[in-house]
């Protein structure tokens, strides 16, 4: 298939994202923001909204969520330029919210990553009646992304699991709807979504929250540059549609998911020259943390030795202990500086930043749901029950949203969720249920102390954090840089409100999501105050960016 | 973004204490330090803040209102010489603070979408331009020369060349730089709850602590109502809880204040390039009637009917919405000293506040400071209400 970017022909893959086209033709750069800074995929998966093209006139659009399934005119977004009013939704008549559709499932799941489709399984096998509603292409949530693009290799086992796992839950009865975002909660129990077709409301009976976690930032200087992007986004460009984010690459952050990536992209061709990695190495005194990761889950740790011994055959330098410092452009490609134990320079095309994830919790915050702060993890936890009962009645939360416990925590969680929900509902469980709860239960165990452990083991040297320079971007959206956030403290603002009027910041597309916490570390750095529960920049409706169009525009009319 | 950084150290004893850091209080205390004075401003919340507009900086009378209030024209009309001073006086604050607020008199349009709206638009603009102001009606051709922009439902609109719009943002954060610069004590999250006369000064019993002055300056929107109890004062003000929404930027092409005659939206695109959807719909207010939420129902219908009147915002995504509490007045603003009452005074502006913010404030800062105020302030007298 063939799209056109800039007036030139691009061969593209059918089913794949434009981002993965765009990346595969080795374009980098998909926009010029307002101050004249080039920018393109950062996240990967929705978040960041830097990867903005402008499709077939309509501007804004997100490459890495745009799917190439016709042939399509993109052009580089400037920092936005007027929309043009033409289509045939030119002015429409106003409607109001007696106009969108509202649908009442016993049961709504929101995410349909691991976690989402277990609960949806699990609702469904006790009897409910289950609507599960997930933004991105496909189900499979981050874990079990399948490959949307034609034409390309076997799926692998991590996409065959996945593969069952929404098979079984499509064959169950559930309905899965994909491409649909749901951009708002609403007390009591109100969910606002669009879908390609226009917008619906969502008024369940219980409402299973399983939104997953994106990437962290890590802000030093040219993490905004163009080749600079998410360990996560990387490999959804691998896993989705085969394609390798450059040729040579350099992987920075701290845990095995960098790791993954790295056998993943030798697999694929690419040349990574080092994983760097924020933890100090592995020595025996980490006997304990290893000998409970081999107790509670032996074949992830399999899955780590054999990750090491690939990267070490491939001549993937692993070095411990050092973060990544600073990027910069360098002869058509990226100069990536490294430093703690090791200090080095790398020459590459692609540097990938996985320095852990934070919790996508703005529809719980905004149902009011209760947190609390992780001074360690430096990010809100959500408090529920062991069934994932959150403090709002009919509002159940499981998997990376609540707090970071991967994939087979999230699915363990999702079983015990989703029959808790259809208890309330008033579903009688049959005995398989009950041996599938139980069974749930010791795996969520189990996977919290393999978690555990391994966190303990990739525990990061704090003094390795890097401190950012003046002229560091912490906002990427309004370009707010760590000098002018000094500069408005030095004017006398205090609070984090304050300074969000006095420089922006905050304010842009992401909606905070990179620097509110970025600002709540550099707060705490500078003015001794202690983070809480109630720091950072509350959740805004919309929790994503949500087009006048499809607000104006009843679904299924 | 809740922070209990704000508050800051509270002051026992000052020569005029300023409760509320709204466009009012932060313009009344930064006209008196200026002046002298020593003065602290005490918010229940966060001073400075901007939930409580949008930039909209409006002149003409709302058509809208008047179809529906058509006794009330008449005080409408009385306190309508007040807007385009008010506008002027915004440039000269901005002239006088060496700042930039994004300020723009690009005019405003209000739009028709029927013969019959815009034969009322006429004799409005007739009855605008006896008063002073800069209104006439332009037809669809004009309109297309000026406003491509619009939809084509809009059949020909008033253009009140007076109107405009500011980056609330930006003109907050200078008035919030210069009344430190001149010196004014700004107190957070410290609400008074009781104000009492002791001796010849005034008592304010706070959230935390007494504080004590000898002038008070009450500009608490709609908190003022309980604050001016103790002086024997019913004053007719509301919190009115109001709904906001916000898009993402794009180039430049909305070029002036939007409303309809006849339906509840006002449009403008901002200097760094958002639009800002509002005009009048409603939000929640917290049980505790301290904060406004956002309203599922209004983003809805807000946004919608934006899209209807300027299609290409059909294509812009919402990034943010907000809630606020307006303060209605049921009329003119109420504004100077409380009678029987010496050294205290009211300051709150009435409809489209932010707008008479500036002006309102000098007005209320010069009786306090005991001069002749440029307007005569009869009409807006706290006594009304006694
Ligand atoms: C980018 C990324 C890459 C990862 N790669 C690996 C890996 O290679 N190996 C590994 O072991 N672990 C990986 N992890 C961790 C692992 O994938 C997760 O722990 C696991 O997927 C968590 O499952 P979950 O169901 O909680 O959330 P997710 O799998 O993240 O699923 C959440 C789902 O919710 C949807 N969603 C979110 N918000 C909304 C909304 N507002 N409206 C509608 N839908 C919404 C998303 O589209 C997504 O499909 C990765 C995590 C991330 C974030
Ligand atoms: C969402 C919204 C958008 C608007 N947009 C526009 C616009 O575009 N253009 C325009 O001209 N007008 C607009 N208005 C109207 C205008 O903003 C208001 O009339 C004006 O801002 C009022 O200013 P104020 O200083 O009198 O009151 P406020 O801004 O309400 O400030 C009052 C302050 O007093 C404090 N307070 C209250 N009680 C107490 C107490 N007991 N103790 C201590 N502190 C107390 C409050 O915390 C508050 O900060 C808008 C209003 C809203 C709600
Ligand atoms: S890369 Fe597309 S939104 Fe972040």
């Amino acid at each position: 298939m063939k799209i056109e970017f800039e007036g030139e022909a691009l061969e593209a893959r059918p089913g794949e994202s434009l981002a993965a086209t765009l990346t595969a033709h080795g374009i980098r750069s998909f926009r010029t923001t307002e101050r004249g800074a080039e920018r393109g995929v950062f996240c990967g998966m929705g978040v960041c909204q830097d990867c903005l093209v402008e499709v077939d006139g309509k501007p804004n659009q997100r490459a890495c969520t745009v799917k190439v399934d016709r042939p399509m005119k993109v052009r580089r977004e400037g920092s936005g330029r007027a929309p043009a009013a033409s289509g045939p939704a030119a002015g429409r008549p106003p409607i109001t919210i007696e106009e969108i559709p509202v649908e009442r499932p016993q049961v709504l799941v929101v995410g349909a990553g691991p976690g989402g489709l277990a609960a949806a399984y699990a609702a469904r096998l006790a009897g409910a009646e289950v609507l599960v509603l997930d933004e991105g292409s496909a189900p499979g949530g981050q874990y079990f992304k399948q490959c949307s693009a034609a034409g390309v290799a076997p799926p692998d086992a991590q996409h065959q699991e996945g593969r069952r796992l929404i098979d079984d839950v499509l064959g169950s009865g559930v309905t899965v709807r994909s491409n649909a975002s749901v951009w708002g909660a609403f007390r009591p129990l109100e969910f606002a979504a669009t879908k390609p077709g226009g917008s619906f409301l969502v008024q369940p009976e219980q409402a299973i929250i399983a939104t997953g976690a994106f990437d962290r930032g890590w802000p030093v200087p040219g993490w905004t540059l163009p080749g600079v992007m998410t360990t996560g986004a990387a490999q959804t460009l691998w896993r989705t549609a085969r394609r390798l984010p450059g040729k040579r690459v350099l992987i920075a952050g701290n845990g095995p998911l960098n790791l993954q990536l790295a056998v993943e992209l030798v697999a694929g061709g690419a040349d990574v020259v080092a994983v760097v990695e924020a933890a100090p190495a592995v020595g025996v005194r980490r006997v304990r943390e290893i000998a409970a990761m081999l107790a509670n889950a032996p074949r992830l740790v399999a899955d780590g030795v054999r990750y090491l011994s690939t990267c070490r055959r491939a001549g993937v330098r692993l070095i411990n202990g050092s973060v990544l410092t600073s990027v910069v452009p360098h002869s058509g490609g990226l100069r990536a500086t490294i430093a703690g134990r090791e200090t080095a320079s790398f020459d590459v095309d692609v540097v990938c930043l996985g320095y852990g994830f934070h919790p996508s919790n703005e529809l719980l915050r905004a149902l009011g749901c209760e947190h609390a702060f992780d001074p360690e993890q430096r990010r809100l936890v959500t408090v529920r029950d062991t069934r994932g009962k959150t403090s709002v009645d009919g509002v159940w939360a499981l998997g990376d949203c609540t707090t970071l416990g991967g994939a087979r925590v999230g699915q363990a969680e999702g079983t015990l969720a989703g029959f808790a929900a259809a208890r309330a509902l008033g579903c009688a469980l049959s005995a398989e249920a009950v041996r599938l709860e139980a069974q749930a239960a010791a795996d969520t165990a189990r996977h919290r102390r393999f978690q555990r452990a391994l966190w303990r083991m990739y525990r990061m040297d704090e003094s390795l954090r890097v401190r950012p320079t003046g002229d560091t971007v912490m906002c990427r959206c309004e370009e707010v840089t760590y000098g002018q956030v000094e500069a408005a403290l030095a004017e006398g603002a205090t609070s984090p409100s304050e300074i969000k009027q006095e420089t922006r910041l905050g304010m842009g597309r992401c909606q905070a999501r990179y620097c509110g916490p970025a600002l709540e570390t550099f707060l705490a750095e500078q003015t001794g105050r202690s983070q809480d529960e109630t720091s950072g920049f509350a959740p805004r409706v919309p929790v994503k960016p949500v087009s006048v169009g499809d607000l104006s525009n009843p679904a299924g009319a | 973004m809740h922070s209990p950084t704000t508050s800051g150290p509270l002051p026992r004893d000052i020569q005029t204490v300023v409760v509320g850091g709204g466009i009012l209080g932060l313009c009344v205390a930064g006209f008196l330090a200026e002046e002298g004075r020593e003065v602290a401003i005490i918010d229940a919340g966060r001073p400075e803040g901007t939930t409580t507009n949008a930039g909209s900086l409006h002149v003409q009378m709302q058509s809208r209102f008047m179809r529906m209030h058509p006794d009330q024209v008449p005080a409408l009309e009385s306190g309508l010489h007040l807007y385009p001073k008010a506008v002027e006086f915004w440039f000269e604050l901005q002239r006088h603070l060496d700042a930039d607020f994004g300020l723009k008199a690009s005019g405003g349009l209000m739009v028709a979408e029927s013969r019959e709206q815009l034969d009322f638009l006429a004799k409005k603009a007739e009855r605008e331009r006896s008063l002073g102001l800069d209104s006439k009606i332009l037809d669809r051709d004009e309109l297309d020369q000026i406003a491509p922009y619009l939809g084509p439902a809009v059949v020909g609109a008033e253009l009140c060349a007076d109107e405009g719009r500011l980056d609330a943002l930006k003109a907050n954060t200078a008035l919030r730089r210069w009344v430190r610069r001149v010196g004014v004590m700004v107190t957070g999250e410290t609400s008074v709850d009781r104000v009492s006369r002791d001796g010849g000064r005034f008592k304010l019993d706070t959230s935390r602590g007494t504080v004590r002055a000898a002038t008070l300056v009450i500009a608490a929107g709609p908190g003022s109502l309980t604050l001016a109890e103790p002086f024997g004062l019913t004053l007719p003000v509301e919190s009115e809880p109001l709904h906001m929404n916000i898009t993402e930027p794009t180039d430049l092409f909305i070029g002036h204040l939007v409303q309809h005659a006849d339906r509840m939206i006002t449009v403008k695109q901002l200097s760094s390039g958002h639009v800002v959807i509002g005009g009048g719909w409603p939000a929640d207010l917290s049980p505790s009637e301290d904060y406004a939420a956002v309203r599922l129902s209004s983003i809805i219908g807000n946004t919608s009917l934006a899209q209807h009147i300027v299609p290409a915002i059909g294509r812009l995504r919402i990034i943010r919405t907000w809630a606020g509490i307006n303060t209605p007045t049921g009329g003119p603003g109420i504004l100077g000293p409380i009678h029987g009452a010496p050294n205290a005074f009211l300051a709150i502006p009435g409809e489209a506040g932010y707008t008479l913010g500036p002006l309102s404030a000098r007005l209320v800062a010069d009786t306090v400071l005991g001069r002749r105020p440029t307007e005569d302030l009869a009409p807006f007298s706290p006594s009304r209400f006694r």
